[in-house]
């Protein structure tokens, strides 16, 4: 069975896996009627990504056209993208540009209640 | 293409032609729906608000009533109210009146119970549902659509197949002079950046930012990083890596057609087409009623897992691109895309397909939560409650 990932911009390094892949498969990207390949470096589950391009440490990767945050690690084409060489940069910022109280480092997206 | 509707007097036109029965206040929920059960042709609009409230959500409780009474989908409206309220019936009564819609009102404490409310409340919508049924549905152009949007129960699919195709239809309908409302600010948290560079104007689309900038410390005031409340164990299991991923995902449901304005919650959208984000949440039940006293016609809801439900007054079709789910859950789904995410369907003919459904059930085509009756609703307060 053929595998196939979606991108969704042109200007984006990562798509997204559509299939359940290994490491080893050949993955099929269908994009404005054009077909590429790729080998996939790695096991993706369904509904994870995969890095179409070389994407160096402290880079932006791209899907939807924007940046979802940048590699916290040098990712090669075919290589598994996700939390563990992804940061997330996002911060809630206020009208002078700096970021809101309650976004320390290393409490990104977790939640500041309860027993934590 | 045209779709068949109904003219209303203030030149909207709707897509169903119900009489409303409001509460104005939560106290006389259980009367509305026996008044409900008693009478073909009305839907009530329960709702738990209406009294002890800041004075700013009571006027907010107060413009979304009307405006519910005032939707294209409504021919006429009973307002119930109790009489002690801070939602007053008689303003609600007044405000949908203005639109030229025959309307009615009945107030316990006035008529002295429940058993005399009804008995009036009864006779009243005889004659509200006898004058409304005369209404025919006529054919009017794409351009008098009001579509609303949302996504619920989530997964990887909607932001690859159903949010795309929404994405889509909205940029066909807008092409036609339609109107479309999307919001859930906790969803375009994260992606309140990249939707500023589609506002128009650059006041509009700061307010955007501030929207979710007031979502993140209403949410650090009780103690919660509400990026957290949004990125969940599931989201990142199922693929999801970041925030401002998840939310561009959610934010595809307006592809990049550019924003009109961003309106208060349960704002009446503008007359002019094109796209427009309301400051409404992404809890279904709050989300669909700001749409709906919006304007909004038929509201397009993506859904994973299968969210089910719809509003009352507005019909809310489902789509969906998870195959498993619609072989468990395709009761409850209008449309399925999962052909999208197979890749033997374009978004582009898939979204054809989705527009075309709205027409239909524009113009009488029941969709799923309607024949279910899978309806429930919610006005959006800001609190303290007292």
């Amino acid at each position: 069975m053929s595998k196939l990932a979606k991108q969704i911009h042109e200007s984006d390094n990562v798509v997204t896996a559509v299939s359940d892949c290994q490491a080893g498969d050949t993955v099929t990207v269908k994009f404005r009627g054009r077909a590429s390949t790729y080998r996939c470096l790695h096991d993706v589950p369904f509904g994870h990504k995969i890095a179409i391009r070389h994407i160096p440490e402290g880079q932006k990767v791209i899907k939807y056209g924007e940046a979802i945050g940048s590699a916290s690690a040098d990712i090669a084409v075919g290589e598994w993208v996700h939390t563990h060489n992804v940061r997330d940069d996002y911060k809630c910022l206020g009208k002078d540009g700096a970021p809101l109280p309650g976004q320390e480092e290393g409490k990104q997206c977790q939640s500041r209640g309860g027993a934590s | 293409m045209q779709f068949y509707g109904y003219q209303r007097p203030d030149g909207r036109v709707g897509a169903r032609n119900y009489v409303a029965i409001i509460p104005s206040v939560g106290c006389v929920n259980n009367l509305c729906s026996h008044l409900e059960h008693l009478i073909r042709g009305t839907k009530v609009v329960r709702h738990d608000q209406g009294c002890l409230h800041p004075p700013a959500d009571t006027v907010q409780v107060v413009r979304t009533l009307i405006n519910l009474g005032r939707n294209p989908n409504v021919g006429g409206a009973l307002v119930v109210g109790l009489g002690c309220e801070m939602a007053k019936a008689e303003e609600i009564y007044e405000g949908i009146k203005a639109s030229g819609k025959p309307v009615d009102m009945v107030v316990v404490h006035q008529v002295g119970g429940m058993i005399n409310a009804i008995a009036a409340g009864t006779r009243m919508l005889v004659d509200l549902v006898s004058k409304v049924s005369e209404a025919k549905r006529e054919p009017f152009g794409l351009d008098k659509l009001v579509f609303g949007t949302k996504c619920g129960s989530s997964d990887t699919t909607s932001g690859l197949s159903s949010n795309l195709v929404v994405g889509e239809v909205c940029r066909l309908m807008t092409q036609n002079g339609g109107r479309f409302i999307q919001g859930e600010i906790c969803d375009i948290m994260g992606g309140e950046y990249a939707l500023k560079k589609l506002a128009v104007d650059p006041a509009q689309g700061e307010k955007i930012v501030d929207c979710v900038r007031d979502l993140y410390m209403r949410g650090y005031h009780v103690g919660a990083d509400t990026r957290g409340c949004q990125m969940t164990a599931g989201n990142v299991a199922g693929g999801l890596t970041t925030l401002v991923e998840k939310a561009l995902g959610a934010n595809a449901k307006g592809a990049d057609v550019p924003i009109q304005a961003t309106l208060d919650y349960a704002q009446l959208v503008p007359e002019k087409p094109g796209r427009y984000i309301m400051n409404f949440p992404g809890h279904g039940f709050e989300n669909l009623t700001g749409s709906a006293a919006g304007g909004a016609i038929v509201h397009l809801f993506t859904t994973g897992r299968g969210a089910p439900n719809g509003n009352p007054l507005m019909p809310t079709i489902k789509l969906c691109g998870n195959a498993k789910t619609m072989k468990t859950m395709s009761e409850h789904i209008d449309l399925d895309v999962s052909s999208v995410i197979a890749e033997t369907e374009s978004v582009e003919a898939a979204a054809e397909r989705l527009y075309g459904l709205a027409v239909e059930v524009a113009s009488g085509k029941l969709t799923k939560c309607e024949i279910l009756n899978f309806e429930g609703m919610e006005i959006l307060i800001n609190g303290p409650v007292m």
